[in-house]
């Protein structure tokens, strides 16, 4: 059935967009001896360890992006395929995938802390992991706000509490700096395309949608109720955007933003704005989001040149 | 029906008669020992015999006695679930493509199982839901069938077949207005996965009745499946014991979805495998079944978790990957 098909193809980008909405995961929370360290998690559980974790099992690859950036990194042990970020990821040994993962291997890496992906991994899994009596943290960030708390709160279960708060901080700031410089940014209207096939893009609520906000973008689809809705072609010839933005399958492959060219009556085809960025860069929420933003950023401006 | 070989008919239980069973048996108890010896921590046969004795290292223990045991119970008593189903399916509609959902019963329970899903419900609940969508489907098709009085096995099927298209377009717009992230469990759900069973208790406990109350109806059982018309003419009731055949036949398959997805294949060849080697009396081929289609997914479960770790495999490719070869062999073998 091709409806399968599709949504197969669908499920592979999902490991990409590190995305989910699901809190309250697991009710059952650890009643550990509260001497240690406790944080709440985005799940709104409270996430207690007697010490600094010294094993992390990082169950998705933005989880351990943001466990390296927190100044985890040598206290990961373990990752799920495409942990491919930073380089040192991808020799960690892995745990499955970040939807199947290999309990055996994970409890044969024995450790102390996972740091769970709370919309992806699969729930029986992560609530057999607790069952078990392993502490279990679900990261649900979804804006810069929450990358930054997460840095935080994973630094302090990791023992490396003023790496992370100093991770935090600098986000922080220069994402403040960005706002700054385009608060009085002329709006553009952006259509982000997700996927090709089938067409995909991002509601208001997404960190991508956002981020294109912080410097003047304007999301047609922002009220769309899905995150990530999946639309026809026909809704964007409608809507007209002036620019149209992809990640795409990689730099080398620019089919996607060809296929527009069909339409030339489409203002962003007619200024040649189509712009191309680095998927790794806006569609996993971690720091290097910052890095994703600034492109956005530059875009919209030649955007507006171009009018 | 192979009837060279079919000894319906023959009274009591010789031991020649019993033996294939045994053999089955001693399988079913292998299979169950590889799925405890394998994994994607490799134990040794010592440790294991210790960890099984109570002793061994703790990691061993919990990765025996807490992940691998309480699966390959729970994979042992699916596959023998939807094998004894099958069985029971094709001597019904007397066709020899039944399987247990071909009647629409597995669409019923993933369209249930998948809304439930889609509302964000726990494991349980997920569990629940498919049970009564697949009690739903079953209703709905014994009643669509039944409706305009005159009732054969060829109107059960078609009304089963219908149903289960349309289970299936519902199907795939559930799939197409999920959010993304929901999709990969949705879909392993639908292929067939043991990674999400939960106790092995209702599969176990639903096998062993279910067959406590087939076997009293073996012979009679062996007169239906030469059709209906003979059946009544050999005094057997042939109305309430097809309704109470595809009733028991669609519980015990509801028990095995809720337990592990719809896992296919197994339902469909098991009971062919069987009776090219032993034979069409239901007799021996409803226990042998559930031996036998327990032991195949035990087996096949056990790869799933172990060919490609860490990656982790959908059941349900596994069954017909080794299913189907050797059902092809068994057949060519059989050409007399």
């Amino acid at each position: 059935m091709t409806a399968k098909r599709d949504t197969l193809r669908a499920t592979v980008l999902a490991v990409w967009l590190g995305l989910g909405m699901v809190p309250g995961v697991v009710g059952a929370a650890h009643a550990q001896p509260a001497d240690g360290i406790c944080v709440t998690d985005d799940a709104e559980r409270e996430v207690c360890l007697g010490a600094p974790a010294t094993r992390i099992v990082a169950l998705s690859p933005g989880v351990t992006e943001l466990l390296f950036a927190a100044g985890a990194g040598e206290r990961v042990v373990g990752a799920v395929s495409f942990s491919d970020y930073p380089a040192a990821a991808e020799d960690l040994p892995r745990v499955g995938s970040y939807d199947r993962l290999d309990l055996e291997a994970l409890l044969a890496l024995a450790p102390d802390l996972i740091v769970a992906w709370a919309g992806g991994n699969p729930r029986e899994q992560v609530e057999r992991l607790a069952a078990l009596g392993l502490p279990v943290y679900f990261s649900d960030a979804g804006d810069f706000a929450a990358i930054a708390t997460s840095l935080e709160r994973l630094g302090a279960l990791a023992g490396s509490e003023a790496h992370g708060r100093a991770a935090a901080d600098r986000l922080r700031g220069e994402v403040a700096e960005l706002r700054s410089r385009y608060a009085d940014a002329v709006p553009v209207s952006v259509f982000y395309q997700v996927w090709d096939e089938p067409l995909m893009t991002v509601n208001g609520d997404h960190w991508i949608s956002r981020a294109l906000s912080l410097c003047g973008g304007e999301n047609p689809f922002a009220d769309e109720s899905p995150l990530v809705p999946r639309i026809g072609r026909e809704a964007v010839l409608a809507r007209d955007p002036e620019a149209i933005i992809t990640g795409g399958m990689g730099k080398a492959d620019s089919s996607w933003l060809d296929a527009w060219r069909d339409f030339p009556e489409l203002t962003a085809v007619r200024r040649d704005n189509l712009f191309f960025v680095d998927p790794d860069l806006v569609q996993r929420a971690t720091p290097r989001l910052v890095e994703g933003t600034r492109a956005l950023c530059a875009h919209l401006e030649t955007a507006r040149e171009r009018r | 029906m192979s009837g060279a070989r079919s000894r319906g008919l023959s009274p009591g239980l010789s031991p020649r008669w019993r033996h294939p069973l045994v053999w089955l048996a001693l399988a079913a108890l292998l299979s169950q020992g590889v799925a405890l010896a394998l994994g994607s921590v490799s134990i040794g046969p010592d440790e294991l015999v210790r960890v099984l004795t109570g002793g061994g290292e703790a990691l061993h223990r919990t990765l025996v006695l807490e992940l691998r045991l309480p699966r390959a119970l729970a994979a042992f008593g699916t596959g023998a679930l939807l094998a004894m189903a099958g069985a029971l399916m094709q001597i019904l509609l007397r066709n020899p493509l039944a399987d247990p959902y071909v009647l629409g019963l597995s669409g019923g329970a993933s369209v249930a199982a998948l809304v439930a899903m889609l509302a964000g419900l726990g494991a349980t609940l997920v569990g629940g839901a498919a049970f009564a969508g697949a009690l739903a489907s079953t209703l709905i098709v014994f009643g669509l069938a039944h409706g305009g009085g005159s009732w054969t096995p060829t109107r059960l099927l078609l009304t089963g077949v219908v149903m289960a298209s349309g289970w299936g377009a519902l199907i795939s717009f559930l799939l197409a207005v999920s959010p993304v992230e929901r999709l990969p469990g949705m879909l392993y759900w639908l292929m067939g996965d043991l990674a999400y069973a939960g106790s092995p208790w209702p599969v176990l406990v639903t096998a062993a009745a279910a067959l406590a109350a087939v076997m009293p109806l073996g012979r009679t059982l062996n007169v239906l499946a030469r059709g209906g018309l003979q059946a009544a003419a050999l005094g057997v009731a042939v109305r309430p014991l097809e309704w109470a055949l595809y009733l028991l036949a669609s519980l015990v398959t509801a028990v095995a979805v809720t337990t592990a997805g719809s896992v296919g294949f197994v339902g469909l060849m098991v009971p062919h495998m069987l009776r090219l080697r032993l034979g069409n009396d239901q007799r021996r081929i409803l226990p042998a079944s559930l031996l036998a289609g327990g032991t195949l997914l035990t087996l096949a479960d056990t790869l799933a978790r172990t060919l490609i770790a860490p990656q982790q495999l959908p059941v349900g490719v596994i069954t017909a990957l080794i299913g189907v070869p050797t059902f092809l062999f068994l057949l060519q073998r059989s050409r007399r």
